[in-house]
């Protein structure tokens, strides 16, 4: 179980990211509403996990993604992405996030790519 | 697991009114100005912002009118301008039927479907001047006159 970060800026996204991930035990930390705070409270409260969106306002995801990586290189970052933007999920991908998850969400599917990232991570 | 969705509808209407609002106001500031970039970015985060949650309700006309509005943004970032008047009211007729979509679904009614012709236009890349015909932008360099800031 960890203790996650969730970077949305979609009130919708963040809440539907915690209810699914809550009843399997993760413990919900913090929450980022964009880029620039998801670095900040990823540096102040030092999350096992984040789920970083990708399109945020003031600094992107990746953008996100690269500084918190530059910071801590083991940070485990999983991207939230759309249909269509498989080009910036590669980026992602390159610059160091775990996996991804594709919105709209499954919760099966989210669950299970946590538990996977997380199990790496061990 | 099943997820409230009769919580994720009222916060899909909460939110997408007011994203719909932010529309209005960045093709306001973009009829002012077409190269305004923050109304640009603005138009295209929350075209993406509806359309992930629409899409996560299964609003397949709301989804699928905010994925052509998104994409056609992301030619307007690309342009670094909306680039002609004629893509801006496309744009405001993209926002005028998405506020019937949200306040179809405020008022539990049947979503209405998008005008295939306003689908169409969206989907149809707007041409530079010099790139040949076929696009809004016919070549006569009108559009490309740097607009008052």
């Amino acid at each position: 179980m960890a203790r996650v970060l969730i970077a949305d800026d979609a009130s919708f996204m963040r809440q539907m990211i915690r209810e699914i991930i809550e009843p399997e035990g993760h413990e919900v930390i913090g929450e980022a509403t964009n880029g620039i705070e998801a670095v900040e409270l990823f540096r102040e409260l030092q999350p096992e996990l984040v789920t970083m969106d990708i399109v945020m306002p003031k600094r992107s995801g990746i953008d996100a993604v690269k500084a918190i990586l530059a910071e801590q290189p083991t940070a485990c970052i999983v991207m939230c992405s759309a249909l269509g933007q498989e080009t910036l999920v590669t980026e992602a991908l390159q610059a160091g996030a775990r996996d991804f998850i594709v919105k709209p969400f499954k919760p099966d599917n989210v669950i299970s790519t946590l538990k996977k990232v997380l199990e790496k991570d061990d | 697991m099943s997820l409230d969705m009769a919580k994720y509808r009222r916060i899909f209407i909460e939110e997408s009114t007011e994203h719909l609002a932010e529309i209005s106001r960045a093709l306001l500031d973009l009829e002012k100005e077409m190269g305004n970039g923050e109304a640009i970015d603005t138009l295209f985060r929350m075209a993406h912002s509806i359309k992930s949650m629409a899409a996560s309700l299964g609003y397949d006309p709301v989804a699928d009118l905010s994925h052509r509005l998104e994409d056609r943004m992301e030619g307007v970032r690309r342009a670094g301008r909306v680039r002609s008047p004629e893509e801006l009211g496309l744009l405001f007729r993209g926002l005028e039927t998405l506020e019937a979509m949200v306040a179809a679904v405020s008022s539990e009614e049947a979503l209405p479907q998008a005008d295939a012709s306003l689908l169409e236009s969206l989907a149809q890349e707007e041409s530079e001047p010099g790139e040949g015909p076929g696009g809004a932008s016919d070549g006569s360099g009108g559009e490309r006159k740097k607009v008052p800031t």
